[in-house]
């Protein structure tokens, strides 16, 4: 058999995921200094899953991170069998520690290692916003998933780090006169809940919590981004590499922005996306023609023939 | 790598051929074997053996060892 090239996806996308694994290799011993976010996402995932009346016996958390929504998942929801998947194999390794009952596996979101029809819950936390193919791993993991089984996807999507994006965008036109990808663009929400359909998942969707994280300094905002493995890997960034005095504007302009109480906000929008993998025991939009009650009657008004004039 | 942090106790639960049931090659799809002597999961299809290392899996493709 024929084995495809490797990374061909890759090769076209916006993003280096080879780059980005090795952060995330890089990143893994200061990632708890950083991880707020991710608490934060897991918090808020456990919630949703706590109004979901039905019990996962097999689950599986894609971007295990430091093992932190695997030790709120094990024991809770009916779960049995914990996978959890990371691209990066020194996150693994941390992950592996923390949640030792789990099964701890290497693999890339965008090519899963996951058998069909297998999984009962697949829970993905910040990591979908760095893929290449994101309706392509969407499908991989509807595709894992047994009829009715749930996928609890959250990215960072839409406004996230507008005003770093702003403050950096003054600064690079003023400094040197143009502008370089510097953050990767973000999805927006309602493209979001359309993968979600694309990807064959029913009862799509898609909402988020907007998260505003305050700063003293700036500065600790771009080190908690590189202890978060969310550093730019965007495949162009080499062509014009940021500039110390552009940082040091962009940091000026982002200090200048300081409210009441002396913070400065950097803003994270966190997409949640819940869908279902399809089931004929689902809830099914009834056939055109087959209601059983005249919309009238619902709306207590008088039915008039069509064609007629109304009032 | 190091092997100190070997840990032999993750080891069982990778042979449960229940597990391995619901794990396939990520380039072929198709079903993988384990080689409990070589440490490595091996997709006869892709002809690639993906190396088990401090009882983790690593299921890339580019750390895959090709077979002949």
């Amino acid at each position: 058999m024929r084995v495809p090239p490797k990374n061909t996806v890759d090769a076209l996308g916006p993003f280096d995921r080879a780059l980005w694994r090795k952060r995330r290799d890089r990143t893994a011993a200061r990632f708890a200094d950083a991880d707020f976010l991710l608490v934060e996402t897991v918090e808020r995932t456990i919630e949703r899953l706590e109004d979901i009346k039905r019990s996962f016996p097999s689950a599986a958390v894609i971007g295990a991170g430091n093992g932190a929504m695997a030790t709120a998942l094990q024991g809770r929801f009916g779960i049995e069998t914990l996978l959890q998947l990371d691209a990066s194999s020194v996150m693994a390794q941390m992950a592996a520690k923390a949640v030792p009952d789990a099964v701890t596996l290497v693999a890339d979101e965008e090519a899963l290692p996951l058998a069909d029809a297998s999984l009962d819950l697949i829970v993905a936390p910040l990591t979908l916003h760095w893929t290449n193919d994101l309706p392509g791993s969407l499908i991989q993991m509807r595709r894992a998933l047994k009829p009715d089984g749930l996928l609890m996807a959250a990215l960072f999507a839409g406004s996230t780090l507008q005003e770093l994006r702003t403050h950096l965008t003054h600064a690079e036109v003023e400094t040197t006169g143009g502008l370089s990808p510097r953050i990767a663009p973000m999805a927006d929400l309602r493209d979001l809940g359309g993968l979600l359909q694309r990807a064959g998942l029913a009862l799509p969707v898609a909402d988020r919590e907007i998260i505003p994280v305050r700063y003293a300094n700036p500065f600790r905002l771009l080190t908690d981004l590189r202890a978060m493995g969310e550093s730019n890997v965007m495949r162009d960034r080499h062509k014009a590499p940021l500039r110390r005095d552009t940082i040091a504007r962009m940091l000026e302009l982002y200090a200048g922005s300081v409210d009441a109480t002396g913070n400065v906000t950097a803003t994270f929008e966190v997409a949640f996306l819940h869908g279902w993998a399809p089931a004929s025991t689902q809830q099914q939009p009834l056939r055109p023609g087959s209601a059983k009650m005249r919309l009238a009657d619902a709306l207590g008004t008088d039915e008039k023939p069509a064609g007629e004039k109304a009032g | 790598m190091t092997d100190i942090d070997e840990d032999p106790a993750a080891e069982p639960r990778l042979v449960d051929p229940k597990l391995l049931e619901a794990l396939v090659c990520p380039v072929s799809r198709g079903p993988l074997s384990y080689d409990r002597a070589a440490q490595e999961l091996v997709s006869e299809r892709a002809k690639l053996a993906y190396p088990i290392r401090d009882g983790i899996p690593i299921m890339l493709s580019d750390e895959a060892r090709q077979l002949d």
